[in-house]
């Protein structure tokens, strides 16, 4: 039998504490370390806790010896990642072990971009960033402040919101929201009031009980839960598929779960709202949809006042009842006031025209027709460049398999019509009548009441914010879907910086991954730095923001974090297995910059302490342990005693899963319904020109009205760069660039993991053969890729997985060119391209980060300094024994 | 009939995320550029946008007739008796890399830092604990099974019964009898080595 001793070239070597000093010396961004803050025991023993190497958090068996991790596996108990790890997760090792991890807060000492930095003790950076942002509100105003977050590696997105908030500045961001996740959260929460259908952001529950679940076909629209979320909804996609539920995937890419779909619809990317219009208009034509579904829990038969282009709620004025709503009778042929829920003794019309004392009236479900209509199966085919025959099978799939769902992913967020998208997807499934039984995505089940958001606990403590600096949001009045996450307008905060107007913005505190490769432009990003007096930046290690950043925060890594995790019925804990060097949780990093603020004389910073002032919001805490108990009291528990049992089921299954919430009958002898106004699913949804016209219901104070009122229903346009267009632009950039998830990366991060990087070195082109026969490129070959922005470097993938006419890059970086003049986001970075200027969606301000155009064109070399072979990255790994 | 443990993969369940690769990596302490398993993308081919592509995990398909042992000069490449696979003494290697020439499957890997070959021993430290290989446990779509394929009764003698007439074996042209199975139902199995077929169709020398 072989003797299996570890290598010395050891993959995840044992480290070794008193060998990291000389490790270290001359790396430009660590200072040798005098103290490891690291617990060594003789023991070896097991830490259950959670992932939190993408925003999924499956179960994780951390092994632990002599205070080293040693090895992490899946947890069995997780019931969702049911005891897999992905690639990502299982680099969890040497994410936390990695060389240059951002160790000590420090400080600038040479120019931005010099790479040298003084290390200071914590109370002295805290000092510094307080000072600096204490200077900016006395001389401008708080509001010339803006935070940001994002960009992966184990975010609260909140924290950041929060802390804007309380400081005073109505600017924060993320890169994502607009662009990520938030258009699906506003339309599920505009329409529905329950769970949107998110794989990859932990939604669709009902699924993860694979083997009971009666769903009998899912369609995956611009998502690939195999590789954005592998161990959870990769897993229990596969699962569904294995037991013979059929699977339509819309993508413009040949995804894993496109290649093992029933039919792959492989649009043209941008087209998805023209092709779900077409898929509403089939469902009516061809009466497919749940009629007593649409007709008693729908809007769609409430009849709408033309001019105004509201609902009629008759009892409205009196009462502010928007339950009651007007009706066409077809028993007498008339209008006539419905009560909530529902009156047999009318016959109601679900598609009419009328004229009432000489006004127009048309139901709900007319006005969705009558837009609906010219999307017929041929005119969807022209403009999604698909056959209508395969669209057909798809819909009658969808349509002929229920109980069924159509899951949402991200490609629908990054361009213009990013809130028309999810209210089209939730109409469908709404027609379908695919809500709240058992077999579909969207659910109200139980929670345990521990967290009021899931898995992101910070309270925004939007209250704290006056409302004279809330008015003053960039981008505010224009994009109030935003305000649902209480956010700010990331391009309209570029064009403050770059213009001064309508005031400058001075000082940026971002906690991410990179802002360099996720945000639209990146380019004229880093020429706005220029602009701000100063930049802080928090992350776990260097990123292309270190460069441009006054002083940098160590944050720690998700084996350092702690999270309460609610996954199904089950609750977890994200528990510190070790801590290294003195890196804090971002979490407590907002509160201890908001305390010296405090000390400083700011006076709301000074109440967030005050718990009766904080409420529900919540005072800032000086421990994860003192933020966590105020939310385990609600089972009773210290969040200590949460981590000693943890993970455990807080219900049974059966008491968890509540199907038909709104059947439920309440105290006044109705049923529940909906949390919408009407009650009912507002597929009709007024309440988005109310939105448009005031900030109802999400912002505070009142705000004037944005330009141009926000639709109802769903709408197709032609994004402004289309290759459907004949103009300049289309002409010079005749391709559309998309992009897509991998399975070794998530946002921006791990490109310094050397496992990941071994099997991705640099970003991949995937272009059709015939495109690439055209422009001369040849397999496996350097090409330069431009666009109207600017231009980039890829290696070509030449294949049929994508479809002609289109070309895919994901995400990338190089942390191996920091030091360089490019500081690693210039050489392969697909956000040198992308589009930050307007058009943005109305509702949501999203600009453009897939579906804009593109040339290619072969390239001599790559880049210059990166790093492409498996021994290139030898100095990523673990320090390696003595 | 001896014991011959090896490994089962049911195709249709790979979701080519490369999560077993990195399993094995940690779980062995395997070297930056190596692996003892790796997963190939086998497609797309086909007429857009009716493709066909299936994903394909290799690991050392524990021979019957294995040509690596057959090379081996010092004899530290022998097939265990016990369970069918096959072993490195790492004493005795000398680094020749002979193996690694004469295994078809590319299924070997040589460690330039100790000089030595290795390869896929189906995390033979964990089964002698009793647990299960840190691939099989780890794998996301529930494809990869471990067993010995001589025991009608073990679990993988029970997958494969169920699945008769959708099982592969790798291309054989060296007669080396490879005791991996494959299981594909969805797809049309493509008799080509799996890196055969990769490079070939990624340097576009494919249909």
């Amino acid at each position: 039998m072989s003797e299996n001793k570890p290598f010395q070239d050891d993959y995840c070597a044992k480290i070794n504490i008193e060998g990291l000093p000389d490790a270290l010396c001359g790396r430009t961004f660590l200072t040798p370390c005098e103290k490891q803050h690291l617990e060594v025991t003789d023991e070896e023993h097991i830490v259950y806790t959670a992932c939190r190497a993408c925003i999924a958090n499956c179960g994780v068996i951390a092994h632990v010896k002599n205070g080293q991790v040693v090895k992490l596996e899946g947890n069995p108990a997780d019931p969702m990642s049911k005891g897999r790890m992905c690639a990502k997760g299982l680099s969890g090792i040497n994410a936390l072990y990695h060389p240059n991890r951002n160790k000590y807060p420090m400080v600038r000492v040479g120019n931005r971009g010099e790479g040298r930095w003084k290390r200071v003790t914590w109370d002295e950076a805290l000092d510094t960033v307080a000072g600096m942002l204490m200077e900016i509100r006395e001389k401008y105003g708080a509001e010339c402040v803006f935070t940001s977050t994002g960009g992966g590696g184990n975010p609260e997105v909140p924290s950041a919101g929060r802390f804007a908030n309380i400081f005073g500045t109505p600017n924060w961001f993320e890169p994502g929201s607009a662009q990520c996740y938030m258009p699906r959260v506003l339309a599920c929460a505009m329409m529905y009031g329950g769970s949107d259908t998110s794989i990859a952001d932990s939604n669709c529950l009902e699924f993860f009980d694979e083997k009971n679940c009666p769903i009998k076909s899912l369609v995956l629209w611009g998502t690939d839960p195999s590789y954005s979320c592998p161990a959870s909804g990769g897993r229990m996609v596969n699962e569904l598929r294995q037991k013979g539920v059929k699977t339509v995937v819309v993508d413009p890419r040949l995804t894993p779960d496109a290649a093992k779909a029933d039919v792959w619809l492989p649009l043209r990317p941008q087209s998805d709202v023209a092709l779900q219009m077409c898929w509403i208009r089939y469902i009516l034509d061809h009466k497919l949809y749940d009629e007593e579904f649409v007709l008693h829990w729908t809007n769609l038969p409430y009849l709408v006042d033309c001019e105004t282009r509201f609902i009629v709620h008759p009892a409205m004025g009196q009462t502010e009842n928007k339950t009651s709503a007007l009706i066409w009778d077809k028993k007498t042929g008339s209008a006539r006031e419905m009560e909530y829920p529902w009156n047999d003794d009318y016959d109601v019309e679900l598609f009419g025209t009328h004229e009432i004392d000489g006004k127009l009236y048309k139901t709900g479900a007319q006005l969705l027709w009558e837009r609906v209509e010219e999307y017929t199966l041929e005119k969807a085919g022209e403009l999604c460049l698909l056959d209508p025959a395969d669209i057909e099978k798809a819909i009658r799939i969808y349509a002929e398999n229920t109980p069924s769902s159509l899951c949402l992913g991200v490609a629908t967020d990054q361009n213009v019509m990013s809130e028309q998208s999810p209210m089209a997807a939730n109409t469908l499934d709404f027609l379908l009548g695919n809500v709240e039984k058992p077999g579909v995505a969207m659910q109200r089940f139980r929670i345990s009441g521990v967290l009021k958001e899931p898995n992101y606990p910070v309270p925004y403590a939007l209250k704290c914010l006056p409302e004279e600096q809330f008015k003053k949001r960039l981008g505010g009045r224009e994009h109030k879907g935003l305000s649902i996450w209480k956010a700010g307008h990331a391009a309209s905060i570029l064009k403050a910086i770059q213009t001064g107007k309508p005031y400058q913005p001075r000082m940026w505190v971002d906690r991410s991954g990179n802002k360099f490769g996720v945000l639209a432009e990146v380019g004229k990003w880093a020429e706005a730095t220029e602009k701000l007096d100063y930049i802080v930046h928090m992350f776990t290690y260097p990123t292309s923001m270190t460069a441009y950043a006054d002083v940098v925060l160590p944050c720690q890594e998700w084996l350092e974090t702690e999270m309460i995790v609610e996954t199904c019925n089950t609750l977890v804990a994200r528990q510190q297995v070790v801590h290294l060097w003195e890196t804090r949780d971002e979490t407590l990093i907002w509160s201890n910059i908001a305390k010296r603020c405090a000390q400083m004389g700011h006076e709301m910073c000074q109440k967030a302490f005050d718990p009766e002032f904080m409420g529900e919001d919540i005072a800032y805490w000086d421990s994860m342990e003192e933020f966590f108990d105020q939310m385990t009291a609600a089972i009773g528990m210290t969040w200590k005693e949460l981590c000693a049992k943890a993970p455990f089921e807080f219900m049974s299954k059966e008491e968890w899963k509540t199907y038909y919430v709104y059947k439920n009958i309440l105290e006044d002898g109705k049923p529940q319904g909906f949390n919408t106004p009407s009650k009912k699913i507002e597929i009709y949804c007024d309440a988005y020109i109310k939105l448009g016209r005031t900030g109802e219901p999400f912002m505070p104070y009142p705000m004037p009205p944005a330009d141009k009122d926000y639709e109802p229903l769903p709408y197709f346009i032609e994004p402004p760069e289309s290759p459907m267009v004949d103009d300049e632009i289309s002409r010079e950039f005749p391709l559309v660039m998309t992009n897509g998830r991998l399975p070794m990366f998530h946002h921006s991060t791990l490109r310094n993991m050397p496992g990941l990087r071994e099997m991705m070195p640099v970003p991949e082109l995937w272009i059709y053969p015939d495109d690439a026969k055209k422009y001369g490129i040849e397999p496996e070959s350097w090409v330069w890729i431009e666009s109207p922005r600017g231009k980039t470097r890829a290696k070509a993938y030449v294949t049929k997985g994508i479809r002609p006419g289109t070309v895919c890059m994901e995400r990338f970086w190089n942390p191996e060119t920091l030091n360089t003049e490019t500081h690693g986001w210039q050489e392969m970075n697909v956000n040198v391209l992308s589009r930050s200027t307007g058009p943005f969606n109305d509702v949501m301000g999203t600009h453009i980060l897939r579906g804009y155009l593109v040339k290619v064109y072969p390239a001599d070399s790559a880049p210059k300094g990166i790093w492409t072979k498996p021994s290139d990255f030898r100095s990523w790994l673990t320090v390696g024994r003595s | 009939m001896s014991r011959q443990f090896s490994m089962v993969v049911e195709l249709d369940r790979c979701i080519g995320c490369h999560g077993c690769q990195v399993a094995c990596k940690f779980e062995n302490n395997i070297a930056l550029g190596t692996s003892r398993c790796h997963t190939y993308y086998m497609g797309p081919v086909g007429e857009f946008p009716h493709l066909s592509l299936y994903y394909m995990t290799i690991h050392c398909q524990q021979c019957e007739n294995p040509s690596c042992i057959e090379v081996c000069p010092t004899g530290a490449c022998y097939k265990s008796e016990e369970d069918g696979v096959i072993y490195i003494d790492r004493e005795t290697c000398i680094g020749c890399q002979s193996c690694m020439r004469a295994c078809p499957f590319h299924a070997n890997n040589f460690n330039k830092e100790l000089r030595v070959m290795d390869k896929c021993t189906l995390c033979v430290e964990l089964r002698e604990k009793g647990q299960t290989p840190a691939c099989v446990w780890n794998c996301v779509g529930g494809a990869l099974h471990y067993g010995d394929i001589n025991d009608p009764e073990s679990e993988v003698s029970k997958l494969l019964k169920e699945n008769e007439g959708h099982i592969y074996t790798l291309k054989d042209d060296n007669d080396n009898k490879p005791s991996g199975r494959f299981i594909l139902k969805k797809h049309e199995w493509i008799d080509m080595l799996p890196f055969e077929f990769e490079e070939a169709l990624r340097g576009g020398k494919l249909g």
